[in-house]
């Protein structure tokens, strides 16, 4: 017997289960690419208005709460850290434990996007709106274009954050309900993956929004 | 079967203490970069060291809770690609408007002659003076 023709979840067109692992991890890994630069782009236009309007920027990211972009910070990289345990309990075959550590991740990520939404309260109430709707404090077309940037790029985040929640969430179910085992779990990693790439692409946004 | 059995044992190996030492690592340098931001490192210098901080933290998550550590090549060179790009992306942008004629950039940027940014912003300070909330 060859290894792994037992496992169901081996697609016919796949020698074995280790090679249909590895192409679905390259898989991913191109996927995590288009991400990445789906995101410079906006980085880009970051780079370039924070260039030309250096002191309005400054400015505006000194108004912000950097206690919240922080607190952020620490509560994702933390349910990075439970998305990875959670890896590593479905490795050794503890799907139970592996769903409760992602669902743990999405309270983490609910955590996130309320300081979010508090955060956007305060900036719509303070006139600190994208575009034409600018009415803050800062002359000239700095401090819209920060906000506009600002609304850009964590707008963008936590629709990723969201989506992360929805795939944890759906992972995790089908990991507590048994759908996976030590020998397969590639869907476990795969999701894994993606929360780590929302964690990886706050660590750049926090910096560059909030402390310079 | 042996195959099966040789990446049981691979898959079974445990990386709690890897992943916490990592949370640990990323925890400590985002209090640094928060702490070191209070400072406001002027100019240039204060964008490095945050942005060198985030890099390492990017790598710590991308070697250890993404796995490109112990896993083989490709994985590692997309990753590498992408960021070939994000550079290329990111850096000829902006050399592209900090090396233009100034006056093709926007009149009350920083790059345009003060007459100029002065005539758009009128007698209004281009920052106020403003106390930051932190």
């Amino acid at each position: 017997m060859s290894s792994g023709t037992a496992n169901p979840a081996l697609a016919h067109h796949f020698e074995s289960l280790e090679k249909q692992t590895q192409a679905q991890r390259l898989g991913m890994w191109l996927f995590l690419a288009t991400e990445i630069l789906l995101f410079t782009a906006l980085f880009a236009a970051y780079g370039v208005y924070r260039y030309l309007y250096a002191d309005a920027f400054s400015t505006a990211s000194r108004s912000l709460a950097t206690w919240m972009g922080g607190v952020n910070t620490f509560v994702l990289v933390t349910s990075s850290l439970t998305v990875a345990l959670g890896l590593d309990a479905a490795a050794r075959g503890n799907g139970k434990r592996s769903g409760g550590l992602f669902f743990l991740s999405i309270a983490m990520g609910l955590v996130f996007m309320v300081l979010k939404g508090i955060e956007y309260r305060h900036h719509f109430a303070s006139g600190e709106l994208p575009g034409q709707y600018y009415t803050g404090d800062i002359a000239g077309s700095g401090g819209s274009l920060f906000f506009t940037l600002y609304f850009l790029i964590t707008g963008l985040h936590a629709f990723h954050v969201i989506i992360g929640m929805t795939v944890l969430a759906v992972i995790g179910a089908k990991s507590w309900l048994g759908a996976y085992s030590a020998e397969y779990h590639t869907p476990v990693e795969l999701a894994g993956l993606y929360w780590h790439l929302v964690d990886l692409i706050w660590i750049f946004v926090f910096p560059l929004i909030y402390l310079i | 079967m042996s195959a099966t059995h040789a990446s049981h044992a691979q898959a079974a190996h445990s990386h709690v203490g890897r992943y916490l030492k990592v949370w640990l690592a990323l925890m400590v340098l985002t209090a640094a970069t928060w702490g070191l931001s209070r400072f406001h490192i002027p100019g240039a210098a204060g964008v490095a060291v945050a942005l060198a901080i985030a890099s390492v933290k990017g790598g710590l998550v991308a070697l250890f809770f993404m796995h490109l550590y112990d896993q083989s090549g490709p994985n590692r060179l997309v990753l590498l690609t992408s960021l070939v790009f994000v550079t290329l992306l990111i850096g000829l942008t902006i050399l592209d408007n900090a090396t233009r004629f100034p006056l093709a950039n926007p009149p009350d940027s920083v790059t345009a002659p003060q007459h100029l940014r002065d005539a758009v912003l009128g007698a209004r300070p281009a920052v106020p003076a403003k106390p930051p909330a932190h």
